[in-house]
């Protein structure tokens, strides 16, 4: 049936974004992600769903090198971005993160002003040539994260100082400052209360069209309403891919079946 | 598509009889010994207060008049023929020219003058010795400062001498056996007279904050201490915590965790609970030794301070960078930070309150130490007041330890009170610290 899910996608005429082939990622003994082929395009919300501890956190910090940093995390495989893989010597991490952008389960603003929060990514990079230029981005980065009117007069209030799901738009507005071809969301709202949730949601929507998004995600609900494409992993191991209405309706494997009625995870 | 059904809950028969004389007896047993412990714990907060009320106390108690000083005030005659004149001298050759003047004799003049009865050599001396040896200092900048007395009779106040200071604190009983005492019947007679024409003050001694050590204990001062103290800490600060930081750093954020690591955090962590008097031995070993620098200089005690106080700064900056949520690396990570930008745009600033909290209890800790400073020589008796890291200097603690160790009474006072000037700078120190935690304090 992965074959079948390839076919499928080689028929289709536009290039992934990404593409994951045999995929392996170990911790010292620990093998977490067990070879995952998978693509990635660029006008897609794909969402990785699956039990706890299947793999689909770690496959999703692998995408922007997030792993580097954990000491005996090794990953084998390819990971291409573009048709070049990331994992390739001659790539410059701190590159790679500003196009594979990320937000985190927990909303992480900086303890600074609103302001500094969405400026900090162009300024280390130096995408903004002045202030207005600069004012620019931020305005624009947080009118696309739907925050803009509700905090446009106390830029320079702390970022922290924000609700729960404020902070969350306002994490997914610095990550599209600097201007990402990929957004990593990982489990975005499981902090957030229901109201936060569906704001979030629209948001996830509406850059769903701009940006290769991939949302890791423990709510099926959340996984059949924002995404086109679902991903359903267990035990490190890619179970079954392919269109979301597909793998909610008309699931081929009985282990999707299963999870996505909630008989276990 | 929910099969979800209830937790069933059995119900069992065996159920706890919470009213039964075990159960109210246990509970009974509970209470009793929650008391206790309260009743413990109270006493023995309670407790740690009072001694340290009674050590505080006792300090200011004796300390507090070594902050006052006893003076006399006699008539002297400033005599013309003796003291040169001032009207066709420049400033600092009239300067030069009064302090070839034997102004013992003009002292000597005017008690002598105000006791008549007094004669003889032996009876004389005892007479000037009313005056502390710092008298005719004293009377010298008089004169300097007012050319305009001499030729005239003026009454000074000049500092008594030890120990007619400490009789009129009351700290010398004075009822003992005149063969026991430093001071004879006629010499307390000599006071007594004086005092009942209001001629003996107690005033506030400003000398004692501002000179240095001397031998007698009424003209001595804790500012050379203080100033040691100083420059030595200066020296401290400067190396120690650039040094510490940048190795906090380096270890939490960017050495890999391996064995090597391992044992450097280790030795790091027992440095900090080696005697204080081994960091001494190293300093005399190498900065002295193989350096050759020069001794008893702040220089030199301020880098022996510094190998003491790293191990303390490098442990409390790296638990305060430890303390720093990952998320907030993670954050700039993923937006592209490089490791270093990582490291000093975000997390160095949020771990800097503690990173100051932990220098300055450092700071305070190197502040207080005296013993590595003896193997290094700050334990010499020095009167100037050090202006450069590389005078010969002392430090506070150390000038306690030289003063506890002296013989006259009136030291025991002194003593005190550079024990109030030591707490004074280590409260405020401490206060620092307290205040930076709760100002910059954040909570994520």
């Amino acid at each position: 049936m992965l074959d079948m899910a390839e076919e499928k996608d080689l028929q289709s005429t536009v290039k992934p974004k990404v593409t994951l082939r045999d995929v392996h990622v170990h911790y010292g003994d620990v093998h977490a992600v067990n070879g995952i082929d998978l693509d990635l395009y660029s006008d897609k919300v794909t969402a990785l769903i699956g039990p706890s501890g299947c793999g689909k956190s770690t496959l999703l910090r692998c995408l922007n090198r997030m792993n580097d940093t954990i000491p005996d995390c090794r990953v084998d495989g390819e990971i291409l971005l573009d048709g070049k893989n990331i994992y390739d010597a001659k790539i410059d991490v701190v590159q790679l993160r500003a196009r594979v952008g990320m937000v985190f389960q927990k909303p992480n603003p900086f303890p600074k002003s609103i302001y500094d929060n969405v400026a900090y990514g162009p300024r280390i990079h130096g995408i903004a040539a002045d202030r207005t230029s600069l004012d620019e981005i931020v305005e624009s980065s947080l009118e696309k994260a739907g925050l803009w009117q509700e905090v446009k007069d106390r830029l320079d209030d702390s970022g922290i100082a924000l609700s729960g799901g404020q902070q969350q738009r306002l994490c997914i507005a610095r990550a599209i400052a600097v201007s990402p071809e990929v957004i990593l969301m990982d489990e975005p709202c499981s902090a957030l209360d229901p109201i936060a949730t569906a704001k979030v949601e629209a948001l996830i929507d509406e850059l769903s069209g701009r940006y290769a998004i991939v949302i890791v995600t423990h709510s099926m609900q959340q996984a059949a309403r924002v995404s086109q494409k679902t991903v359903f992993f267990h035990l490190g191991e890619m179970i079954e891919q392919g269109d979301t209405t597909q793998i909610f309706t008309a699931p081929r494997e009985e282990r999707t079946r299963d999870y996505i009625t909630g008989r276990f995870g | 598509m929910t099969d979800y059904q209830p937790f069933e809950h059995e119900q069992d028969d065996t159920g706890v009889d919470w009213n039964s004389p075990e159960m109210q007896a246990r509970l009974h047993r509970r209470n009793i010994g929650d008391r206790f412990f309260r009743f413990v714990g109270f006493f023995a907060v309670t407790a740690s207060a009072f001694f340290l009320v009674f050590l505080l106390g006792n300090i200011a108690q004796k300390g507090a008049s070594g902050f006052l000083q006893t003076s006399i005030e006699i008539d002297v005659a400033f005599d013309a023929d003796i003291l040169p004149d001032p009207t066709n001298l420049e400033k600092d050759a009239f300067a030069a020219a009064v302090a070839q003047v034997n102004m013992q004799y003009l002292i000597r003049q005017a008690l002598t003058n105000r006791f008549p009865e007094v004669t003889g050599r032996r009876d004389t001396t005892r007479l000037t010795r009313l005056l502390s040896s710092g008298a005719r200092a004293q009377l010298r900048d008089i004169v300097i400062k007012n050319p305009e007395l001499i030729g005239t009779t003026h009454r000074v106040s000049l500092l008594a001498s030890d120990e007619i200071d400490q009789v009129v604190k009351g700290n010398t009983d004075v009822s003992v056996d005149e063969a026991n005492r430093k001071l004879t019947d006629m010499e307390l007679g000599w006071l007594q007279s004086l005092e009942s024409e209001g001629r003996v003050t107690k005033d506030l001694h400003t000398r004692f904050l501002t000179s240095g050590d001397s031998r007698e204990p009424e003209l001595v001062g804790v500012w050379g201490a203080v100033a040691g103290s100083g420059l030595t800490l200066l020296v401290t600060l400067l190396t120690a915590f650039p040094i510490g930081v940048f190795a906090a750093i380096y270890l939490e954020e960017f050495a890999p965790k391996n064995r090597f690591t391992d044992i450097v955090e280790i030795n790091i962590n027992n440095l900090a609970a080696v005697p204080s008097i081994v960091f001494g031995l190293l300093g005399l070993a190498v900065f002295l030794g193989l350096m050759g620098m020069a001794r008893s200089a702040p220089l030199v005690g301020g880098l022996t301070l510094a190998l003491l106080t790293l191990p303390t700064i490098i442990i409390s900056a790296r638990s305060a960078i430890a303390a720093v949520p990952p998320s907030i690396r993670d954050a700039a990570r993923g937006l592209g930070a490089s490791p270093m930008q990582v490291a000093f745009h975000h997390v160095v600033p949020l771990a800097m309150p503690g990173i100051m909290t932990g220098t300055i209890i450092g700071m305070a800790r190197a502040l207080g130490e005296s013993a590595p400073l003896l193997m290094i020589g700050m334990v010499a008796f020095i009167v100037d007041v050090p202006a450069s890291i590389n005078d010969p200097a002392t430090v506070l603690p150390v000038q306690i330890f030289i003063w506890a160790d002296s013989p006259e009474r009136a030291f025991i006072e002194k003593t005190s009170a550079a024990i109030m000037v030591l707490l004074f700078f280590l409260i405020t120190m401490n206060g620092l610290a307290i205040w930076l935690r709760q100002k910059f304090e954040r909570n994520w």
